[in-house]
């Protein structure tokens, strides 16, 4: 994990660098996790390869502030995927998501990459997501991988918008304060 | 509906703004204010960088999924086709490349004009380079000019200086080689750097010269760990 860590801060300082044949290889070893990021979140396969490509094109151009010191590899290119992609979901008019349409994430097996991570850092994460309520665990998973609003997770839950605000900000300071211990 | 504002004043202030935000729970304009916060504020940034972090775990959730083989292609053409076309293309006045190109080359020629007499006898030798070398967001800027003869750098820094307890870190790139270290930059002064004749001869063939941030002494890995902060392809002049 490490080693292919390590391998993909290489390939992104060197893109800083405007190396390109660093750049074709960062894209074809990362560009599956971030479509799987552009499709989950945006659910429209069209618009999915459009975001991935505003995506890659800001990588080129902001790989030269990635610092191997201060960024995890992974994260840093999956926060630019999923901004850009929150970014397109919150700009559509009509949210293009049927309401009626449940996915529900705690039904959902583990596939082989969540389990091989739940061995190390994402086991942390989970067992401190078990600490909170379920309805409130779920509603921060679904939030972060499907790219709900306030609006949409207080309808989903069939709560007021402000209930849902509290219950998020106490469940991210107890996650925090869980992860941190 | 609801702006920045809002958000930042409940109880919790910044560090909750921030998980907000790597969260996506946002309406767009709050979305707006935060990201230009981004941009400003490197506390702010900070916590968000932590956030990224802590949440990352989450990421395991996606799951991969090849994107189509014209996507890539896409890309290319978006971000490499100006400068290929500008060289088939008349309209030169249209294209963007073009145009940074001209900002480069009149960075450049300003090196010419006023640094290169201090450095270079007025005979005709061996070739010269320059690299005018900056980057996006940076305030550093540098100017280098590399002499084939002597094998020598030297470097006449612009604008930027080194954080406190930080220091700046030359690399040159050539090839398909990883970046090699040339050394700490001194903080103040003009710097020459002379390459090992084996490095210097293969420098004909085109080269960038990088300068990142890097802890006090250099980099502990011998590659970069900082941001770069300016970049420059060495040119013929």
């Amino acid at each position: 994990m490490d080693g292919l860590e390590d391998g993909i801060s290489e390939l992104i300082v060197r893109t800083g660098l405007k190396d390109r044949s660093a750049f074709d290889r960062l894209y074809a070893a990362t560009s599956p996790k971030l479509f799987g990021i552009c499709l989950r979140v945006l659910n429209d396969r069209g618009e999915a390869e459009d975001a991935l490509q505003e995506i890659y094109v800001r990588i080129w151009m902001k790989a030269h502030l990635f610092a191997v010191s201060a960024h995890s590899p992974i994260a840093w290119l999956a926060a630019i995927a999923r901004n850009h992609c929150i970014d397109r979901l919150r700009a559509r008019k009509a949210p293009s998501r049927p309401v009626e349409e449940v996915v529900d994430l705690a039904d959902e097996a583990p596939g082989p990459e969540r389990l091989a991570v739940a061995a190390s850092e994402g086991r942390r994460i989970d067992a401190c997501m078990e600490e909170l309520e379920e309805a409130r665990a779920e509603a921060v998973r679904s939030a972060y991988v499907m790219g709900y609003s306030y609006d949409e997770l207080a309808e989903r839950h069939g709560v007021p918008l402000n209930t849902m605000r509290t219950w998020l900000r106490r469940s991210l300071m107890k996650l925090k304060e869980c992860l941190e211990r | 509906m609801n702006g920045a504002d809002e958000h930042r004043m409940d109880d919790g202030g910044d560090a909750l703004l921030a998980a907000e935000y790597v969260l996506g729970v946002l309406p767009a304009e709050a979305r707006k204010d935060v990201a230009a916060r981004i941009e400003a504020d490197a506390g702010f940034r900070a916590l968000v960088g932590e956030w990224e972090r802590t949440l990352s775990p989450l990421n395991a959730d996606y799951a991969h999924v090849p994107p189509p083989a014209s996507a890539k292609a896409a890309i290319d053409r978006r971000l490499f086709a100006a400068a290929t076309a500008s060289s088939r293309k008349p309209s030169l006045w249209n294209s963007l490349a073009f145009w940074r190109g001209l900002a480069v080359a009149a960075l450049a020629s300003l090196a010419v004009i006023f640094i290169l007499p201090f450095f270079v006898e007025p005979e005709p030798g061996p070739a010269r380079y320059v690299a005018a070398m900056q980057a996006d967001a940076s305030p550093v800027r540098y100017v280098a000019l590399y002499q084939a003869g002597t094998g020598s750098i030297d470097l006449t820094r612009l604008a930027g200086e080194p954080a406190a307890g930080r220091d700046f870190e030359l690399w040159l790139i050539e090839g398909g080689n990883a970046p090699r270290s040339l050394g700490l930059l001194p903080d103040s002064g003009p710097a020459r750097i002379t390459l090992p004749p084996s490095l210097a001869s293969r420098l004909s063939g085109g080269a960038t010269l990088a300068i990142s941030d890097e802890p006090v002494g250099g980099s502990p890995t011998g590659a970069p760990t900082g941001a770069v902060l300016a970049l420059g392809e060495l040119r013929g002049i």
